[in-house]
């Protein structure tokens, strides 16, 4: 029978489609693991961190690594889960780890010098614009356990293609 | 002789058997353990749970419990879950506590029950939760580190797993709202 015939064929469809879903299931997952674990690829935009990184958007690899050994040092760059908006990721980069001594301008009054002692287990994080950045200046130090990675080397656009160190 | 029975050791068929079930079994432990690792990531995971801050809920000496990651994700934390979270105070430690308030929502606390009675109430910033351990006499919380950013929040504790007597999912509590 023609019925008989057709559903021998879907069953060799379904074992081959099994076989390629389960491959491309792999492959995604490897992917995944890299890129939350290794390195991943992010595209930054925004002045914030302005000369250091464009304002209309570069490409850069950022390592994910160094801030589960907890080997991040201030100068380095790192993303950060915005304590604001959850969903967001900021590029920022780092200027005083617990107990640093930090000074800096209040956004609000430019003359204005003000010092701060970073509480345990936190972290400063500034742009590099200061007159662009939304921070800690405003919304104080950030738990250290919300470092999802650091910026390492940038790979677009081509002229600045090369590693991100201060 | 020794050397003789080496070499007819290695060229023997058990020993490249070995080796074909080493290179075999090699790549399907890493698969293995790579999908452990996603699930325990993204789906659910195990915790045992430790303290005095989460009493009567949560036993003083360990507990062991479900966790699932999906309603973190997913922003659908409600207020009387018990979350994991990422201390504020150690980045290393994982704290099991109840969420009370979400941003938002106004906070009125007891800030020291076990000298006085006096108590604080704030309002809880944009993106962040206010956790509270159910011991409010020995618990480390959000009285103690303040608000905490939501990104911190790690998973929801839904069930309980050991000891075997206390087997079933966590009792919910109304929050701040209940009566005691």
């Amino acid at each position: 029978m023609r019925l008989l015939s057709h559903l021998k064929q879907w069953r060799a469809v379904a074992t081959e489609a099994k076989h390629v879903s389960f491959a491309v299931a792999k492959f995604i997952g490897l992917i995944h693991l890299t890129e939350s674990y290794l390195c991943s690829s992010t595209l930054l935009h925004g002045p914030s961190m302005l000369p250091t990184f464009n304002s209309s958007g570069d490409v850069v690899l950022a390592e994910h690594l160094s801030h589960r050994l907890g080997k991040v040092v201030p100068g380095d760059v790192v993303l950060v889960r915005s304590p604001d908006d959850p969903k967001k990721m900021v590029a920022k980069r780092v200027l005083g780890l617990e107990g640093d001594q930090v000074t800096f301008f209040d956004p609000n009054r430019i003359r204005k010098h003000n010092t701060t002692v970073v509480p345990k287990g936190h972290v400063w994080i500034q742009g590099d614009n200061t007159y662009a950045s939304f921070d800690s200046r405003s919304y104080g130090p950030v738990p250290y356990g919300l470092i999802q990675g650091r910026v390492f080397f940038r790979v677009w656009p081509p002229d600045g293609f090369g590693s991100v160190d201060d | 002789m020794a050397l003789r029975y080496l070499n007819s050791f290695i060229s023997s068929e058990a020993f490249k058997n070995a080796g074909r079930e080493l290179t075999d079994g090699v790549p399907r432990l890493v698969k293995f353990v790579c999908c452990l690792q996603l699930t325990k990531t993204h789906l659910l995971t195990v915790v045992l749970t430790y303290g005095p801050s989460m009493l009567p809920t949560l036993g003083l000496t360990g507990n062991l419990c479900l966790a699932e990651r999906i309603s973190t994700r997913f922003e659908k934390l409600g207020v009387g879950d018990v979350v994991l979270l990422r201390s504020p105070d150690v980045p290393k430690k994982i704290v099991t506590k109840r969420l009370v308030a979400v941003e938002g929502q106004s906070v009125t606390y007891i800030v020291d029950p076990k000298n006085s009675d006096t108590s604080e109430t704030l309002v809880v910033p944009k993106g962040h939760v206010w956790v509270e351990g159910d011991n409010i006499y020995e618990s480390n919380d959000s009285r103690k580190f303040g608000p905490v950013p939501y990104g911190l929040l790690q998973g929801r504790v839904f069930w309980r797993i050991w000891p075997p007597k206390d087997f079933g999912s966590l009792v919910q509590s109304k929050g701040k709202d209940s009566v005691s």
